[in-house]
């Protein structure tokens, strides 16, 4: 495996630029005999496939949803940032790369986040013109919020339901494009295995999730498009049919899979009630802004919260980090709440939960201002939990919410597959060890409106593609190796249920490679992952058949691939013996309990080539080093 | 003209077209109304408020017409809508319930179809009854020779079948109206949040007036005794 | 802790498009109060995988909290149960007590055919967009996005129609099994803004005659559908399609 990330030379600012004139262009009668297959529908996949259709490429979209419009995008909360500078506060582009990299804790590529920066802005413009309707001031104007810590206001926002209205413009856009007859569009399809013919990736299998069909599709490139992993946790943010299977597919075939341990924790969730706990539901973390986080102070303290006193209380995160206080980084705020319930000091029927208190907030601006504020954050609180956070505090815990990792992409977004290109969530590019809030539709519509369409046209330009058939024998042997996947995990006929070994591994995970990870738990984590996965293969039941609409048929794979990603993620876990972003060692620490990076060893992105699975899995690191010519490589502090 | 024509064939046109008619026939029952009110007047306040209608001629047929065109598209437009209603749900619910809140699934909105069927034969009924029928001539004080619908009336609603039977269509008509009114407004696109309630109850306090000033006409000559009635004065 | 209770259900089975179906009964002791409805239903599933005698119900969703629009339940007679502005993944169980009889049937309509159990076709809803349900702009072609103000109140009220998550619960509850909600919520937000209205008539008459042709029933103004929209959705978004409607008919551009 080689990896050639392709940066353009010469100065930061004018990379993008450079690359965009020297790329070749496809001519556009010729564009027609071009076919694209694209795999996922949310931010990226969407807005790529509208795009590429737009240009007239052919485009084959699938989805493993019902509709297009389903995808898991649609439930980003807080909104999409842009160096737009309306509020006049002083951001610019390099403002917005600089943030972006420094809270990425540096383990990004420089000249893929600045060009995330400089497209933001027309991503903006892009949304407003598709009717994507923002917030927006009395004069008829765009409004900013300042979010996630920022210095600067940047955020553009449609109430808590910025994902949703977004991909509602990148999915309209592309109906206009089924309309038109460039996008041929497949729903409930489940990409199962990528075709690399003569060395270039050439088409997908699919499941018909349906009719149970094993489907092939042929093409001149494939955009994977098909989200993160946080699922590995079980327990997560994530939808529930979020899945890593056609990621992991394209990793069995050749693509390196990068950084994938870098996983973000999210502070601010409404914790575990039992364990029939299917998802884990996110509070915008806006709710940081006005709520106090805090603990009793005595372990086991059983007393009602309303009912302990002021000096009985632990406000950990004002008394450790008083400059940021409760509004501290979404990575320090997981981590100290899981560090004062390991301590014993959680509260609730699990013990694994922490106060957020609005009483203060409350007394100080009055009910209508935090209900104005916060209303809706406050009545879904309320229907989930039953309990009324005007009256008593909230209990909130962290939950897996984003995965940062993802394939390996060069700078044209091209994994080191020719002809696999990978966007969004899917690859690993910008966000380096931490994401930074709001960040991520930026990233998903960057890459699908602005990127892939002009990368793919110069690898279509360049490439030689062979003229081959859905019966060539890479296609035979991909279509056998999703059906017998398939008649495996339907053969083992054992007695435990596929929820009950996903639950398993997502405790695993959430144990030992969480928010703090060791040496030792790792180590650990490994080995019982292996022994998972051997009891998976030997005891899964799985109900139904092949030939029909079963659900728990298409969970059972996915979490096939999850034993063995999961791995991967402990394995390169542990070979980070450093602290980034969302990933702490315990062994890396500075004496405030601070990730400590060592950029003499690991500023690089540590890319996966899969070599086999047998028990182990076995998988050969490859090292990208990140060079920074332009930024200066500094340790965070929010003391 | 021809894509206009095309539109009232759809979704939206045939709705338009519903409240269109509907609200046609709402101004000929208010006038219906009024006029059949008249039988509490002068003596020959009622049977002159008709003649000065049958006098009107070839202004009457135009009226008339329209009144019959409105009516017959509304009932014809309505059935096609049940019919599609039909077809739009093969298999029904075992439980269906409303949720209650800003719906206006009543018995009335859901018995549209049946009340409107109740009143189309009802309509046949009416007309040959009164309209086409021969009740005899009158000499009016005016002069003129008119059509003695007052006896007829007076003498049709002492029967029990004609005072109840009418009594019983006119509640119908009141939940047909009931929810007709509201709906009309909305199919007109005439429907605004801050007055969707007032225009609802509006059209309740319209159907029960229609209805109770309609039903009151038989039920009162029935249990009054038609020329005995303290409010009646005949000849 | 919490108690747990008893609850019985009745559940429309139904093996594949066109075979028969009927309501199958199931009874589950362990019913925490804590649980959304679909994670109760989880755990009938694993249930019935557990005793091997029958495949599990199948039922969709994905994101469970609200807002992808893929949960899709009758719930005793109502489109995503008893609550108002509320998803099936979002009703909990503590709305029930121990003894409570649920009858639970899919969405039913001609345009939403049955696939399997309680999972319906709702393509017929992507194809009423493909109609017209966007603004025509390429990508890159887009002016700066301040270049065009716009009132906030415009912008507020087509962000309340925008919210609409195509879930189908205002066809499954309208008598009449009636599209006129999603597509009038979809109009009514784009034909509002200054960057839909160019294509406001066109748009409006190409939508309205795809719901016709997909088999949905005409509105009756019976307003079902606002009371079980889990995002509230006024059906004033009807009355100003019909307007539209009417006023692009009456020009007779391209009707």
């Amino acid at each position: 495996m080689k990896l050639d990330s392709k940066v353009p030379s010469g100065p930061l600012e004018d990379k993008w630029s450079k690359h965009l004139k020297d790329i070749k262009l496809v001519a556009p009668n010729n564009k027609r005999n071009h076919d694209i297959i694209v795999v996922g529908t949310g931010l990226a996949g969407g807005s790529a496939a509208a795009s590429l259709a737009e240009l007239g490429y052919n485009v084959k979209s699938f989805c493993i949803q019902d509709s297009a419009r389903r995808a898991h995008s649609i439930a980003a909360q807080g909104g999409i940032n842009a160096a737009k500078n309306y509020p006049n506060d002083g951001d610019t582009i390099w403002r917005l790369f600089y943030d972006t990299i420094k809270g990425g804790d540096y383990r990004s590529r420089e000249s893929n986040t600045y060009r995330l920066a400089q497209i933001s802005n027309e991503i903006i413009d892009q949304a407003v013109a598709q009717g994507v309707p923002f917030a927006r001031e009395y004069g008829g104007l765009l409004a900013n919020r300042s979010f996630g810590g920022a210095q600067v206001s940047r955020t553009f926002y449609a109430r808590g339901q910025t994902g949703q209205q977004l991909l509602l413009g990148a999915y309209q856009a592309m109906m206009r494009q089924v309309h038109e007859g460039n996008i041929e569009m497949h729903t409930r399809h489940e990409m199962l295995d990528l075709v690399v013919a003569g060395g270039k990736a050439r088409g997908i299998v699919t499941r018909d999730l349906v009719s149970g069909e094993i489907r092939r599709w042929m093409a001149d490139a494939v955009v994977l498009a098909s989200g993160g992993y946080g699922n590995a946790f079980y327990l997560s943010t994530n939808a529930k049919n979020s899945n890593v299977t056609a990621a992991w597919r394209c990793h069995k075939r050749g693509a390196g899979f990068a950084n994938p341990c870098y996983v973000q924790i999210h502070p601010t969730c409404i914790p575990v009630s039992g364990d029939y706990q299917s998802k884990l539901t996110l509070m915008s973390e806006s709710l940081r802004n006005d709520g106090r986080v805090w603990v009793p102070e005595k372990k086991g303290d059983d007393r009602h919260p309303n009912d302990i006193p002021e000096e009985d209380r632990y406000y950990y995160l004002e008394e450790k980090y008083p400059a940021f206080g409760n509004l501290v980084p979404r990575d320090v705020a997981s981590r100290n709440a899981k560090i004062v319930c390991d301590e014993g000091m959680g509260v609730g029927p699990t013990g694994r939960a922490v106060y957020l208190d609005f009483a203060d907030a409350i007394e100080r601006d009055g009910r209508k201002t935090i209900s104005e504020k916060y209303g809706n954050l406050f009545e879904m609180y309320e229907n989930i939990t039953g309990d009324n956070p005007y009256e008593e505090p909230m209990r909130i815990f962290p939950a897996v919410h984003y995965t940062m990792g993802g394939l390996w992409v060069d700078y044209n977004l091209m994994s080191n597959i020719p002809g696999l290109f990978v966007a969004g969530e899917a690859n690993f590019s910008d966000h380096g060890a931490n994401r930074l809030g709001a960040s991520a539709l930026m990233q998903g519509l960057s890459d699908g409106y602005f990127i892939i369409p002009y990368t793919i046209g110069n690898y279509i330009a360049d490439a030689d593609i062979d003229e081959i058939d859905t019966g060539h024998e890479a296609f035979d042997e991909a279509a056998e190796n999703a059906q017998q996947h398939i008649d495996k995990l339907l053969s083992v006929k054992g007695d435990k249920s596929v929820i009950d070994f996903h639950r398993e591994l997502g405790q695993i995970m959430w144990d030992k490679v969480g928010i703090s990870r060791s040496e030792e738990g790792l180590k650990q984590a490994i080995r019982e992952i292996r022994a998972l996965r051997k009891e998976f293969w030997e005891n899964v039941r799985v109900p139904g058949e092949a030939s029909n609409f079963n659900k728990y048929l298409e969970f059972a794979g996915r979490v096939a691939d999850f034993l063995e990603l999961g791995e991967l993620m402990a394995e390169d876990a542990l070979h980070r013996d450093e602290s980034a972003g969302c990933h702490l060692r315990k062994e890396h620490q500075t004496e405030e309990g601070e990730a400590l990076r060592n950029d003499e060893e690991y500023a690089y992105v540590a890319a996966w080539e899969f070599k086999g699975v047998n028990g182990e899995l076995q998988e050969k690191l490859h090292k990208e080093n990140l060079e920074f010519e332009f930024v200066e490589l500094k340790q965070r502090s929010y003391k | 003209m021809a894509s206009f024509l095309q539109a009232l064939k759809s979704q939206v046109g045939r709705k338009i077209l519903t409240g269109v008619t509907g609200v046609g026939l709402i101004i000929f029952i208010i006038f219906h109304l009024a006029t059949n009110l008249q039988v509490f007047g002068d003596v020959h306040a009622f049977n002159e408020a008709a003649y000065a209608l049958e006098s009107m001629g070839w202004l009457l047929y135009i009226l008339e017409a329209g009144l019959a065109v409105a009516f017959l598209l509304h009932a014809y437009v309505g059935i096609s809508i049940w019919w599609r209603r039909r077809k739009a749900r093969p298999r029904g619910y075992e439980k269906y319930q409303s949720k209650g809140g800003p719906s206006h699934v009543t018995w009335a909105s859901k018995s549209m179809i049946f009340t409107g069927i109740v009143l189309l034969v009802f309509l046949i009924i009416h007309l040959d009854t009164f309209k086409f029928a021969d009740p005899g001539t009158v000499i009016l004080p005016g002069g003129g020779e008119a059509r003695d619908l007052k006896a007829l009336m007076l003498a049709t609603f002492q029967q029990p079948i004609y005072a109840f039977g009418y009594t019983a269509v006119m509640i119908l008509l009141g939940f047909h109206l009931g929810h007709g009114f509201w709906s009309a407004f909305t199919s007109l696109t005439m429907k605004h949040n801050r007055y969707s309630a007032l225009i609802y109850a509006a059209g309740i306090v319209f159907a029960l007036l229609m209805a109770v000033g309609f039903l009151f006409i038989p039920l009162y000559i029935y249990f009054g005794g038609g020329c005995e009635a303290a409010l009646i004065q005949c000849q | 802790m919490a108690d747990t209770f008893t609850i019985h259900l009745k559940i429309w089975r139904q093996d594949g498009p066109d075979k028969p179906g009927k309501l199958v009964d199931y009874t589950l002791d362990n019913v925490n109060e804590h649980m959304s409805f679909l994670e109760m239903l989880d755990v009938l599933n694993e249930q019935i995988v557990a005793e091997g005698r029958e495949e599990p119900v199948e039922f969709d969703y994905d994101c469970r909290e609200g807002i992808c629009g893929s949960c899709n339940l009758m719930i005793n007679g109502r489109a995503h149960g008893p609550k108002a502005m509320t998803c099936t993944c979002q009703l909990h169980m503590r709305n029930y007590s121990d003894g409570d009889t649920i009858v639970i049937e899919p969405f039913r309509a001609k345009g939403f055919p049955v696939i399997k159990d309680l999972i319906v076709d709702r393509s017929a809803f992507d194809r009423i967009i493909e109609a017209g349900g966007y603004v025509s702009v390429k990508t890159g072609s887009a002016p700066d996005a301040n270049s065009i103000p716009v009132d906030k109140s415009v912008a507020d009220t087509a962000f309340d129609y925008a919210t609409c998550i195509g879930c189908g619960a205002c066809v499954a509850a309208c008598p009449n099994s009636s599209a006129s909600l999603f597509t009038g919520a979809k109009l009514a937000h784009l034909n509002r803004l200054p960057q839909g209205e160019p294509e406001r008539k066109r748009r409006t008459v190409a939508m309205v005659e795809q719901m016709d042709k997909e088999g949905f029933g005409d509105c009756s103004n019976y307003a079902e559908c606002e009371a079980v929209c889990p995002k509230g959705i006024s059906i004033s978004a009807i009355a100003e399609m019909r307007r539209n409607y009417v006023k692009a008919a009456l020009a007779g551009d391209e009707v």
